[in-house]
């Protein structure tokens, strides 16, 4: 059974329908990758998942249970959370502010606690930089603390828009390095990536969205075998 | 002189610390919802009118009539919440706010039909006489006043920087979508930000109108003006502004009228205002008002 | 038609050219406040020169607008970047400044014996140019309808042309706007301009229909209202404001179960069409669908 299943989804701004019915499957403990164009509808497909964005047709079930137009903080609760483009942290709040936003929902101090000391252990830089404004962080620890947020929630599936856009080479190094290690521990990983050369070394599934619509799904062996996309998103240097 | 200057800065700080709060009100409401609030000062008038009638017909003590205030005024923003704010969720900005003022001329006719009289009494914070410090007097009803709108805004920084609903109520203020990526319920948050704001701007109104002694239904644009103006003044959707903004215009008008006359000091209010907001001063462009 | 009646219609007709100076630039995509300004500038130049130099109404009227013009302009030259709330504000303060500066406006000469101009806060009496000139209310009633009428063909005209085009495009659009390489400022300065002549051509006729005119009158009350007018009527077509003035002078005030609770009323009417027609009556779709079925 999928973890998450989504099915012939619709999604518009006003008239304009920025997905044409996606369907597609992430299954439990994968980490599965969304790759795309500019303006394919990678963003509409994760907001539209993690509530943001309403689907105008189509389901959405996680876990088996129907989360399609429900508000975010509900499908939150039931266990997936996004970390969103372009990061958006609340820069005038501390680091450890927002990892607490992070755990909103959650009632159980002592656990959060717990969970913000693992954060910490996982993330360094984030504990140096405990008490200062998020907005003062660098892109990289701003994405480092994006993620940490997202996880406080402990959600079953993780979802990523673009984790490593605009950093530096090391740093994007070491976010995979993290998805890798995220995934060991037992969470599933749904993300979109343009940098299809670093997705490749992590993911164990691809999904190819275009104008809209879902254009191809397979392993990491049978994308590098599609001449169109290797000449489209992976470049000369795999040849 | 300078005991005319020190003591126009008193009396600056004290009514600054009522526009502080009235700040503070708008600033919240505005924070959370990018909409700014016509009807905030015409719900603080219906407040003050709920204590004044309640005193006239059956007489109250100062702190029920407080409570009086600040229950009216939270009954009343959740009426503009719920008719204007509510349906307008990520919708037009504008007609939120023409209906927001649609509520403002309904709650001054309502006050006038039921207490027709243009001015009536409030009892005053404080009828002795000033004390008297040398050169210097300080009414002490200024200085309840001062006292009393510190003590609310502690409350209120307490109440955003200490608590779990002040956590959300600035992620929501700062990146709303974050918010609610991280779980925070929004509209939740808009209805609490709502009365917490109302039971402000009650505080905010029973002060002014105890220290003053009296009211009458201009109260309400009294309200809203000086609380837009003292919030832009600090800066559109920031708390400490709102703060900052409110004891500047308190101290510009407390001297521009001693120098100047009461119509002037408006005018070099609005004049201020209008120069900052042209200037485009940094700490006024905070938040996206677009 | 009795005097009442033409109180009423002459009072739709003067309030509906506020109406649709905030209207005009609420489609350029801008929020006034302060219209009420342009109104009183109107109001005052008009008054002082008929009344205390005794220019015939119509040389007075085109003085006005000009004034009028010039001075939303100016207001406009370094506000109209402003976006939103900040221009609103703006907006609010320039107006609120025009009204503290028509209370200290003491400007007085003798007129046939008679000490006549704006005294401060004690306004300004004797704007009688129609009394003495002998016009009729009813032929006052004229007069402004037929102005409104040459108004409106104005706008219908121009919301036929390309220019209208434009307008509605910086005023959903500004960034595609820009892109298309029109001049977003320019174009905002000019309907500022307009949007002033046309305030302050109702600011004239308000003032020789009262003869006597005040500060107070020029308030933000007056303002806000202009901005419900458009917005209730509709933002779709230019008969938008105007049937949100009718709706609220006419209607209310004509009717006079309502009379004493008239706020309450149209207060409440206003808030729940909003929710259910935020851009009006007369908006874009239902102004589409109403081209498409009358010839
Ligand atoms: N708020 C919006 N309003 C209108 N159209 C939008 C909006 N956001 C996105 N679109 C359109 O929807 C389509 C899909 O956009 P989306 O942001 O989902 O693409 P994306 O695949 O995430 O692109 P990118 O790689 O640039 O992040 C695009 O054509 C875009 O122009
Ligand atoms: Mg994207």
């Amino acid at each position: 059974m999928s973890l998450l299943k989504i099915q012939d989804v619709v999604t518009a701004y006003g008239k304009i329908e920025a997905l044409k019915g996606v369907s597609l499957e992430v299954a439990p403990g994968s980490i599965t990758c969304l790759l795309g164009p500019n303006g394919a509808g990678k963003t509409t497909l994760m907001m539209t998942v993690a509530g943001i964005l309403k689907p105008r047709k189509g389901g959405i079930s996680f876990a088996g249970e129907e989360i399609a137009g429900r508000a975010p903080h509900d499908i939150v609760a039931r266990g997936v959370a996004l970390v969103p483009e372009n990061r958006l942290v609340f820069p005038a709040m501390t680091v450890l502010e927002n990892l607490l936003a992070g755990a909103y929902q959650r009632g159980d101090k002592k656990a959060v606690a717990e969970d913000i000391d693992r954060m910490y252990a996982r993330f360094p830089r984030l504990r140096e930089r405990s008490a200062q404004h998020a907005g003062t962080l660098s892109g990289g620890e701003q994405q480092m603390l994006a993620v940490a947020r997202a996880l406080m929630s402990r959600p079953r599936l993780l979802l990523m828009d673009e984790p490593s856009l605009g950093l530096a080479p090391l740093v994007v190094e070491e976010i995979f390095r993290i998805i890798a290690e995220l995934h060991r521990d037992g969470v599933s990983i749904f993300f979109v990536e343009q940098n299809a050369h670093m997705a490749l070394k992590v993911a164990q599934h691809f999904f190819l969205i275009e104008q809209g619509r879902i254009s191809f799904s397979g392993t990491p062996g049978a994308l590098a075998e599609d001449e169109v996309i290797r000449r489209a998103y992976l470049g000369s240097a795999q040849q | 002189m300078l005991a005319d200057l020190i003591q126009n800065t008193l009396d600056g700080l004290s009514i600054g610390a009522a526009y502080a709060l009235l700040a503070l009100g708008f600033t919240l409401i505005f924070g959370v919802l990018r909409r700014a609030n016509l009807s905030y000062g015409a719900a603080i008038m219906f407040g003050c009118y709920c204590a004044t009638w309640t005193h006239l017909n059956f007489g109250a003590g100062l702190l029920l009539l407080a409570a009086i205030t600040v229950a009216g005024t939270v009954l009343a923003g959740a009426y503009v919440e719920r008719l204007c704010f509510a349906p307008h969720r990520g919708g037009s900005m504008i007609a939120a706010m023409v209906a927001s003022f649609a509520l403002w001329m309904q709650f001054e006719e309502l006050v006038t039909l039921v207490m027709p009289t243009h001015l009536y009494a409030f009892p005053a914070l404080y009828e002795g006489a000033p004390l008297a410090f040398g050169p210097y007097t300080l009414r002490v009803d200024a200085l309840v006043m001062f006292g009393a709108a510190i003590a609310a805004c502690a409350l209120l920084w307490g109440t955003l920087y200490r608590t779990r609903f002040g956590l959300a109520v600035r992620a929501v203020t700062e990146q709303p979508a974050a918010a609610s990526l991280a779980g925070i319920n929004l509209p939740w948050v808009y209805v609490r930000v709502f009365a917490l704001a109302s039971a402000i701007g009650g505080v905010a109104g029973y002060l002014v109108v105890a220290s003053h002694g009296q009211i009458t239904p201009m109260l309400g644009m009294w309200s809203t003006l000086k609380g837009l103006l003292a919030m832009m003044l600090g800066g559109l959707g920031s708390l400490p502004g709102a703060v900052v903004g409110g004891l500047a215009l308190g101290l510009l008008e407390a001297h521009s009228q001693w120098f100047l006359g009461p119509q002037l000091r408006d005018l070099i209010a609005y004049l201020l205002l209008f120069v900052l907001l042209a200037a485009r001063v940094p700490w006024m462009h905070t938040r996206s008002a677009s | 038609m009795d005097a009442y009646t033409i109180g009423v219609l002459t009072n739709i007709g003067l309030f509906s050219f506020v109406a649709l100076s905030a209207y005009l630039l609420l489609v350029a995509g801008e929020l006034s406040f302060g219209q009420q300004a342009f109104f009183g500038v109107g109001a005052y130049a008009g008054g002082i020169f008929t009344a205390m130099y005794g220019w015939p109404l119509p040389l007075a009227a085109l003085a006005a607008m000009t004034l009028g013009a010039l001075a939303q302009f100016l207001v406009g030259l370094p506000t109209l970047r402003l976006r939103g709330l900040y221009f609103a504000m703006s907006t609010l303060a320039a107006a609120e400044m025009a009204r503290i500066l028509f209370e200290l406006l003491h400007f007085q000469r003798e007129v046939k014996g008679e000490l006549t101009g704006p005294d401060g806060t004690q306004g300004f009496r004797g704007i009688r140019w129609i009394f003495e000139h002998g016009i009729e209310p009813i032929d006052y009633l004229g007069m402004v309808v037929g102005l409104l009428a040459v108004v409106l063909a104005g706008f219908f005209l121009v919301e036929r042309s390309r220019l209208g085009a434009t307008l509605r495009g910086v005023g959903q659009d500004p960034e595609l706007a820009a892109s298309l390489g029109i001049d977003i400022q320019r174009v905002k300065l000019g309907v500022a301009a307009a949007a002033g002549a046309l305030a302050a051509l109702g600011g004239v006729l308000y003032a020789h229909h009262n003869t006597y005119i005040e500060p107070r009158n020029f308030d933000i009350m007056l303002g806000v209202h202009s901005l419900a007018y458009a917005l209730i009527g509709g933002l779709g077509t230019a008969f938008g404001p105007l049937l949100g003035v009718v709706l609220d002078i006419g209607a209310l005030e004509g009717s006079r179960v309502f009379h004493d609770y008239r706020m309450i009323v149209f207060g409440g009417l206003v808030a729940l069409l909003l929710v259910f027609r935020p851009r009006g009556l007369l908006d874009e779709r239902m102004v589409r669908w109403l081209r498409a079925r009358l010839p």
